[in-house]
């Protein structure tokens, strides 16, 4: 199920260059992107660069790493140094960061293919990337439809083949939602196991870097490369995940704890293959309890005040003084 | 109810401007917003559960290390190399 694994098997084998595949890739954003509008800014020079070494690299027989070379999209929040990056807001337009997120740092080390930074909502405040000052990003699977958001232009990469992942930021729900929205799978990690250095903040104390895949397999991949603890991140705790190791083992004994109040009112669709994914569960031996959580209610008020005390004081600094570019006072 | 008053002060420490005749708008919404905070008194404290650090997180301290940091002309590159070596910041009070 892995695409990961699967293009680097043909890279291996020589069957395909890795070149020739980030020229299929690029081949696909020109064709694309006017419609979809998944990424804002094409690297293609950078992509072209990295895969020559890569190419070089097999030709003199060496390993491959467990992401190199293969095609990916980084949201537009996510510092590269010398690649602009605007969190899609005017007011960083023309920023060029002077360092790499830690991310990035580790992508790049791995010679992953970075073909350009995708569409989010502005300073990834939204769920449809309708605010992003570059205009919406459309669902590849339904263009009457939007891919979501924050980190839509993320998960339209990936449904729209347009990258075989893309890396988002999820504070909200900002990776799981898009993800959901275009069909893939969307990981927010556990807080504390990937560095948040480098990205542009938003609520520090619930933002999060992760990947948006077509499988979980390839997910468990990128989260296990993305992992590890970074001084230069005071709220990390992480060592190396072994997630991809553990994927095929047995569920049987395992409790799993169904919130029954998270069924009511939810669409159809939604419902029907959440209880069929219990049953998945269930048949391979896992033990389901249904139970009440009160206070629910009161979780969306607490993350708002959360979400919102943090941004002030988070973006603060874009106000035109010495940071950012400052823009005429609205009226309200 | 928030009021008028609270509103202006807001917006002025915000450097917002707002019109009058939006003003009763304004109070409604802001009335609504804080309202939809208020649900959060509802939810009883009342546990044998200590909801205070749940994941058992400690503080990270890092040494206190000098080490080598970014070049003072990369720094400004964004701000038009700045001024004479520093940020040139705008001036942004009055008197």
């Amino acid at each position: 199920m892995s695409k990961i694994k699967d293009l680097q098997r043909l890279l291996e084998t020589k069957e395909i260059s890795c070149v020739e595949l980030t020229e299929k890739y690029l081949d696909n954003i020109e064709r694309l992107n006017k419609t979809i509008n998944a990424y804002v800014r094409v690297t293609a020079e950078e992509a072209l660069e990295t895969a020559r070494k890569v190419d070089e690299r097999i030709a003199a027989g060496e390993k491959l790493m467990p992401l190199e070379g293969i095609p990916m999209s980084l949201k537009d929040n996510i510092s590269t140094k010398g690649i602009e990056t605007t969190c899609c807001s005017r007011m960083l337009q023309g920023y060029y960061p002077i360092y790499d997120a830690t991310v990035w740092e580790t992508l790049k080390k791995q010679n992953a293919i970075l073909l350009g930074k995708t569409n989010m909502d502005e300073f990834a405040m939204g769920s449809s990337c309708e605010t992003s000052i570059y205009g919406v990003t459309l669902n590849p699977n339904n263009t009457d439809h939007v891919a979501g958001g924050s980190s839509g232009g993320a998960a339209a990469s990936v449904a729209g083949n347009m990258a075989v992942f893309g890396i988002g930021s999820d504070t909200g729900g900002s990776i799981r939602q898009p993800a959901s929205f275009c069909g893939l799978v969307g990981l927010k990690p556990t807080y504390g196991t990937v560095s948040r250095y480098g990205l542009i903040a938003y609520a520090s104390s619930l933002d999060q870097i992760g990947p948006i895949t077509g499988s979980v397999e390839d997910a468990a991949i990128i989260y296990d490369c993305l992992s590890s603890y970074d001084p230069k991140d005071s709220t990390s705790v992480g060592s190396r995940t072994t997630t991809h190791d553990k994927l095929n083992n047995s569920v049987k004994g395992m409790k799993i704890g169904i919130i029954d109040e998270f069924f009511d009112g939810i669409n159809r669709d939604v419902k029907s293959s959440l209880e069929e994914a219990i049953k998945v569960y269930e048949d391979a031996g896992a033990q389901i309890l249904h139970f009440k959580m009160p206070g629910l209610n009161a979780v969306l008020p607490v993350y708002f005040i959360i979400a919102c005390a943090e941004a002030s004081s988070n973006l603060g600094r874009y106000d035109g003084i010495d940071t950012a570019i400052r823009q005429i006072p609205t009226r309200i | 109810m928030i009021t008028r008053e609270e509103i202006l002060h807001i917006a002025k420490i915000a450097k917002l401007y707002v019109k009058d005749e939006e003003m009763d708008q304004l109070i409604q919404d802001m009335s609504k917003i804080i309202d939809y905070a208020d649900a959060i008194k509802a939810v009883s404290r009342d546990s044998d559960v200590d909801f205070d650090n749940i994941n058992n997180i400690a503080n990270a301290f890092n040494e206190d290390l000098v080490i080598p940091s970014y070049r003072r002309d990369e720094i400004l590159m964004n701000r038009e190399g700045g001024e004479n070596g520093y940020f040139l910041v705008r001036k942004s009070q009055r008197g």
